[in-house]
């Protein structure tokens, strides 16, 4: 991996070159809050930001899509506007872009997803290493630091930024921007360890997560969930806001007078009381109590089972989005916690 | 096979549900070209007040004794009842005072006079006759009575959102005002489908779609508390389109 270093001063010149390689989105304010979105003006990019409303993923896999157009005696014609359009988010956090790389094993896998796919070709990612906040844990996820998944990475180390070039198209970028990128010098190495140290040592939350699936395994019947089942409101924020949630439902808008229409989808919620409702009218996770903890399972130990590791990535988006205060981190301590058997 | 015949009808209530069909401007001639509209009063000054329809629409919440049979009448000469909007489907902001006393109401407004009234406490349809589809909203939003209409048409019906506005709300990327502004905010239990019509302009959501499939209203009640408001009040709020019993 080549390393580079940009001096402060050269990013805004760097950011104008780079809008020839896509459309520039990066975090801005939004009433307090940080949202991605597209620049008309790159000083209202906020590359110190603690976490958007909504994740990356919405680039990706927007919250509602058309899949495409049916017709009787015509067969279906997929949607492809917009799929081909080149983006460069600019500023995705080294959580955000774990989450990528676990949606790609999702999307990119054993079930290719056409629509997905195409997004994740075209739009270039830019990193942006982050200082954690209270409800960071991405360190205990393992998502505090990517090694691909982007086309480069910033390191803001004072007077300069430290370049990761992750991809050829990341090489483009540089290239492109002629001379103002230089190469690292043996100072600059230890700036690197200082900061990597420094924020080794702010994370706040600590959560462990080895055994955890088996911890789960063997809190199956606890009273947790249904505690948690008479607070939860059903309103999937913490979904919507999940980086890695990747829950769509497909619903066929019909034309009037007509047969055909448009098959569309749009973000689901294994919280929604319908979401394992099936055509006999049987619904497998009925009870609120069951439909979350089918979230805390599915993420924590369900996704383990099947791709190795917890699709959580401790980004703490739900943990700020819940009305209810719902909060992961405090929901593993208390299954891990040790009970005195005779109060159970 | 003919046209489905269709009857549209307003019990006690706005008639804002039969504007808005009305309003559908660009379908209107496309609908009535796929079903026989016999009966809508609002629309048309010669009906067929007897004969059997497929499809009836009915707005609005039962009110009257009058009311009541004329669903009972409705019911009877109609293969699907399709109750529209949120007095239909919930009772609406009339089934606010159903815990109080009737006649000393009528008496409160109309002296006397009011005892010989034909008035009774707001009820939902499904209260009084089978219902076989709600769409609900204050009003309905457009899009659900067209593609209610182009669903039946294929003898299927339509699918409208289980989650709460907030659902909607987030997916829009929106701040909380709940949670940021702490505004008393309906969104968790509200019915979804109007895309967070409210919220999306920085206005809490008053729940005029009425209360969600599974909607925990106690949870956000003591949300509410914690915040501050005061738990009666709250429950009003949280009340004022659906009503206790029915919701």
């Amino acid at each position: 991996m080549k390393i580079l270093k940009l001096p402060k001063e050269k990013l805004d010149l760097f950011a104008s070159v780079v809008q020839q390689f896509g459309e520039l989105h990066a975090p801005v304010e939004q009433d307090g809050k940080f949202v991605f979105r597209r620049l008309t003006r790159w000083s209202d990019a906020r590359l110190e930001y603690d976490r958007t409303l909504l994740p990356p993923k919405k680039y990706f896999l927007p919250p509602r899509e058309t899949m495409f157009r049916y017709r009787p005696g015509e067969g279906f014609l997929p949607n492809t506007e917009g799929l081909d359009q080149r983006l460069i988010l600019f500023g995705v956090h080294a959580c955000d872009v774990y989450a990528l790389n676990i949606l790609d094993r999702v999307f990119a896998g054993k079930f290719p997803d056409p629509y997905y796919q195409a997004r994740r070709k075209n739009i270039g990612i830019i990193g942006i290493d982050c200082t954690p906040d209270k409800h960071c844990f991405c360190r205990s996820m393992r998502a505090d630091f990517v090694d691909h998944g982007f086309d480069l990475f910033f390191y803001d180390t004072g007077d300069y930024y430290q370049v990761l070039v992750g991809t050829a198209l990341g090489d483009d970028m540089v290239l492109a921007t002629g001379s103002v990128f230089e190469p690292e010098e043996a100072a600059d190495i230890d700036d690197y360890k200082r900061r990597s140290w420094n924020k080794r040592r702010s994370f706040q939350l600590d959560v462990e997560i080895r055994d955890l699936p088996e911890i789960f395994e063997m809190e199956y019947q606890s009273e947790i969930w249904d505690d948690l089942g008479g607070r939860c409101l059903s309103c999937g924020s913490c979904s919507m806001v999940c980086p890695t949630c990747y829950c769509y439902d497909v619903v066929d808008d019909v034309e009037l007078g007509s047969r055909g229409g448009n098959r569309t989808r749009a973000w689901d919620s294994c919280l929604f009381a319908n979401h394992a409702l099936v055509a006999s009218g049987e619904n497998f996770r009925g009870p609120r109590a069951s439909r979350i903890k089918f979230r805390f399972y599915h993420k924590q130990r369900g996704f383990v089972a099947e791709y190795g590791r917890p699709s959580c990535v401790g980004c703490g988006r739900c943990i700020t989005a819940c009305p209810v205060s719902i909060d992961v981190v405090q929901v593993i301590d208390r299954l891990r916690r040790v009970q005195d058997v005779a109060s159970r | 096979m003919g046209k489905p015949t269709v009857g549209i009808f307003g019990l006690t209530g706005c008639a804002g549900d039969q504007l808005v069909i009305l309003n559908c401007e660009d379908q209107l001639l496309d609908l009535v070209a796929l079903i026989d509209i016999r009966d809508f009063l609002m629309a048309s000054s010669e009906n067929r007040t007897d004969c059997p329809l497929d499809v009836a629409l009915v707005e609005g919440a039962v009110l009257t004794n009058r009311d009541a049979e004329r669903l009972r009448a409705i019911r009877q000469r109609s293969n699907l009842l399709v109750a529209l909007g949120t007095c239909a489907v919930w009772g609406g902001v009339a089934a606010l005072d159903r815990g109080a006393d009737r006649s000393q109401l009528l008496e409160e407004v109309y002296g006397e006079a009011g005892h010989g009234y034909d008035s009774s406490h707001a009820q939902a349809l499904r209260e009084i006759v089978r219902v076989d589809l709600n769409i609900t909203g204050c009003p309905i939003e457009k899009e659900h009575f067209l593609a209610a209409i182009a669903a039946l048409l294929n003898g299927d019906t339509p699918v409208y959102p289980s989650y709460p506005v907030c659902t909607e709300c987030r997916m829009q990327e929106n701040n909380c005002l709940l949670m940021e502004r702490g505004l008393p905010c309906c969104g968790p239990v509200t019915a979804a489908g109007c895309g967070a019509r409210c919220p999306d302009l920085r206005v809490p959501c008053i729940g005029c779609r009425g209360p969600m499939a599974d909607a925990n209203p106690v949870s956000l009640l003591e949300v509410l508390e914690q915040k501050g408001f005061d738990r009666r009040q709250a429950a009003a709020r949280l009340r004022t389109f659906a009503p206790e019993g029915v919701a």
